[in-house]
């Protein structure tokens, strides 16, 4: 996935809750706080249905998570307010 | 009660546990399959778990941590998602049924097994052993860490590395050693790791882990919901979600966690010292009893797990442990669901009365053991 592609995005979209969860424990181990929430209907194909939300360092955490070997399926963007 | 039946599951089990699984029933509902608070709750439970196991076993991925039902569905796993008509596979002369029973199962689908006898005190001609019964279509060896029942120690990494070269794949049975001796499946060639939760890691009964360590996955038994990929109708290929359909036994996993964490804080080196003295002074005091027969060599840490068998000569197995039981000590006797142990040690026909410490005895008791038994010994 190309840089260019996740501006303006706060989700990050896996295809396996245990892939997720390491992720989540990887960015708090590096001070970044992320939410798991069910992934939007239509928003990530391959989810296992649930995505980090990161409203902070997004960009930061998505490199973390690239550079770790955690798969990830998708990025989007949600606004549950 | 003076329990030594940690061989079948420990007892007691941490208090941390009971609380562990008291909360999950209260405050869990099912993971991987909703967005609201409980069933997240639920999943980073599970998840802790994964890796807490995945640090007690040295591996830096939890994905290849799975929660099975016990130690047997773990190796019918391995054995029957792996093996297929035409392959060979060689198992040891001390296996439980557990690995047993599925591969002479296997036997009536075309797979072919041989049984490598395990040599006490040599681990060369142990090796050697397994070397002469590979042939052109052997996939997989299988063995215990520990027998169930004589506590013999199996040179898992050496016959891991002889697995490498001839390119077979390796299976380890630890049911009676995970917790209790280190185990490192770092940089290992050990491929799949199948162990009880209940047993070495004081987690709830009805709970066991198989470890994936290899590229080459067996296929899944049981398909369906797991949560992910639900489009799709066939079963999700990634870890641990292969093998994990339907909903998991959290209350049990959320108990093995603080059961792994219990044996983290301790220590595996540190309870595998303690209980192999416990062992070894049982072991000492047995062998001083003049009708008590012994089966293996004095029990060091090196080459055995902390597992003592024996009998009182003339009296059957069955009532030893019946007379244990009225000076309210537990012990298991039998087969132990290991016919190919006793055959190999000649007690098939008998049995045994066995003993397995946990950290949770102590010398005292092991002196009322004794005791006991000397007195039981004398009637």
């Amino acid at each position: 996935m190309e840089k260019g592609e996740i501006m303006d995005k706060n989700l990050i979209i896996f295809d396996n809750m245990t892939r997720l969860l390491r992720a989540k424990e990887l960015l708090r181990k590096n001070g970044i706080y992320s939410q798991t929430v069910r992934t939007p209907s239509g928003a990530g194909k391959g989810s296992c249905g649930y995505s980090l939300k990161v409203r902070n360092n997004y960009e930061k955490a998505f490199e973390l998570i690239n550079n770790s070997g955690i798969k990830v399926v998708g990025v989007s963007a949600v606004d549950y307010n | 009660m003076i329990y030594f039946d940690n061989g079948a599951t420990s007892y007691p089990k941490p208090k941390s546990v009971v609380n562990a699984v008291n909360y999950a029933m209260n405050n869990c509902a099912n993971p991987g399959r909703s967005g609201h608070r409980l069933s997240l709750k639920s999943s980073e439970l599970i998840f802790k778990c994964r890796e807490n196991l995945a640090m007690l076993f040295d591996l830096d991925n939890a994905e290849k941590i799975i929660f099975t039902n016990n130690c047997t569905t773990a190796l019918n796993t391995v054995i029957k998602g792996t093996l297929k008509s035409g392959d060979h596979v060689i198992i040891s002369s001390l296996e439980h049924n557990a690995v047993l029973r599925p591969v002479a199962a296997l036997e009536k689908q075309g797979v072919s097994y041989s049984v490598a006898e395990v040599v006490q005190g040599d681990d060369e001609q142990t090796i050697g052993n397994f070397r002469g019964l590979i042939n052109a279509k052997t996939k997989m060896i299988i063995c215990t860490h520990a027998s169930n029942v004589f506590g013999i120690k199996l040179p898992v990494n050496r016959i891991a590395a002889m697995c490498k070269i001839y390119g077979i794949l390796f299976c380890v049975d630890a049911a009676q050693t995970a917790g209790i001796e280190p185990i490192s499946l770092k940089n290992s060639d050990i491929d799949y790791l199948c162990t009880a939760g209940h047993k070495g890691l004081y987690g709830p009964m009805g709970t066991g882990v198989l470890v994936i360590n290899s590229e080459r996955t067996p296929d899944s038994l049981t398909q369906g919901g797991t949560g992910s990929f639900s489009a799709d109708i066939n079963q999700p290929d990634v870890l641990p979600d292969k093998y994990e359909s339907g909903t998991p036994n959290v209350s049990g996993i959320a108990g093995l966690n603080e059961g792994v964490k219990f044996v983290l804080n301790r220590g595996t080196e540190n309870i595998s010292s303690y209980e192999a003295q416990l062992a070894q002074r049982l072991y000492d005091g047995l062998s001083n009893i003049g009708r008590v027969e012994l089966y293996t060599a004095f029990p060091d840490s090196e080459s055995c797990a902390p597992v003592i068998s024996f009998n009182i000569k003339d009296m059957d197995c069955e009532q030893t442990a019946e007379r244990l039981n009225k000076f309210n000590i537990a012990v298991r006797a039998g087969l132990h669901c290991a016919p190919l142990a006793h055959k190999s040690m000649g007690t098939l026909e008998k049995g045994t009365v066995r003993a397995v410490m946990s950290v949770f005895n102590n010398r005292a008791q092991v002196n009322y053991f004794l005791n006991a038994v000397n007195k039981i010994s004398k009637v």
